[in-house]
């Protein structure tokens, strides 16, 4: 990410896109043959139609994989299309993992924290914090 | 006179004197609603909508409006009266209310209007539904139209909406 650019992966949950900044991603892989406890299926993204993909995020002090149906790809968009969300959307979202939305050919796509995703997620439960 | 009604006749007098007081109207499910004109800036047909993850059901979605992001405001959901369909169609009136600006979608969208201030009528003693937020009621040619104090309805929903961070979906 520099001042005039940021660097975002975009992928899908469900019939949702979401983009999230690259620098917070370790890695990306199949999620196939992983231990069910190392992934995180349901978050405030909502649940995979499919375990198709794992984007594996550093949160919490270890290492966390948020499955997703897909990773649509890398883009390079203006600092300024990375916008905080409006006052009474941030007042009202439950999740502090909606970091605001990106401008994708102007239209809003939510743009999220995975670290504070995936943090929120364990301390609901769904996966033992380390 | 009651206690509402006192407060409503006051509230109407601090605005400009005249013989009508001017409202901008909607219909949402069937019904007409209006509330203070001033309120409004703009009346904009919904872009594609974005729905938010872990948002309450009456955040209907952010679109975009000349590049600002506009979060969407459904009443009706807010209110328990059902949801008002989203269609390329759909019209909303952008309102700034406190510090907040949001827009209000609607089935479709009268106006400005008219009342007499001889014919505003306080609303009806129910604490329910869209009723809780009424101010008034009048009769225009069109019929029946409510009158709602719409800020506090916003105040209401930032309120009912859980503090961010303080839960996941």
């Amino acid at each position: 990410m520099s001042d005039a650019s940021a660097e975002i992966l975009l992928f899908q949950v469900g019939v949702n896109v979401f983009a999230a900044p690259v620098r917070d991603v370790v890695r990306i892989g199949t999620v196939r043959g992983r231990a069910a406890e190392e992934l995180v299926t349901d978050s405030a993204l909502g649940r995979p139609f499919s375990r198709a993909r794992g984007i594996v995020v550093a949160a919490s002090g270890a290492e966390r994989t948020l499955v997703v149906d897909q990773v649509v790809g890398f883009r390079t968009v203006p600092f300024v299309d990375v916008q905080p969300l409006p006052a009474f959307a941030a007042v009202c979202i439950r999740s502090g993992a909606l970091a605001g939305v990106v401008l994708l050919d102007e239209v809003p796509t939510p743009f999220i924290d995975l670290p504070v995703l995936l943090s929120e997620r364990a301390a609901l439960g769904n996966l033992a914090p380390p | 006179m009651s206690d509402k009604k006192a407060a409503f006749g006051q509230r109407l007098d601090a605005g400009p004197r005249g013989q009508e007081a001017w409202f901008f109207s909607l219909r949402i499910l069937g019904g007409r609603y209006a509330f203070e004109a001033a309120l409004v800036t703009e009346v904009v047909r919904l872009g594609p909508l974005t729905r938010l993850p872990s948002a309450p059901p009456f955040l209907t979605g952010v679109f975009t409006h000349r590049g600002e992001v506009m979060p969407v405001l459904d009443i009706a959901q807010l209110t328990g009266q059902g949801t008002v369909p989203v269609r390329p169609s759909t019209r909303a009136a952008i309102v700034h209310c406190g510090p907040w600006k949001v827009a209000v979608v609607s089935d479709g969208v009268e106006g400005l209007i008219a009342i007499p201030r001889r014919a505003l009528e306080p609303a009806p003693a129910e604490a329910s539904g869209m009723a809780e937020f009424l101010s008034g009621v009048a009769q225009d040619p069109l019929g029946a139209v409510a009158i709602l104090d719409l800020p506090r309805l916003v105040e209401a929903a930032r309120a009912r909406a859980v503090p961010a961070g303080s839960a996941a979906a």
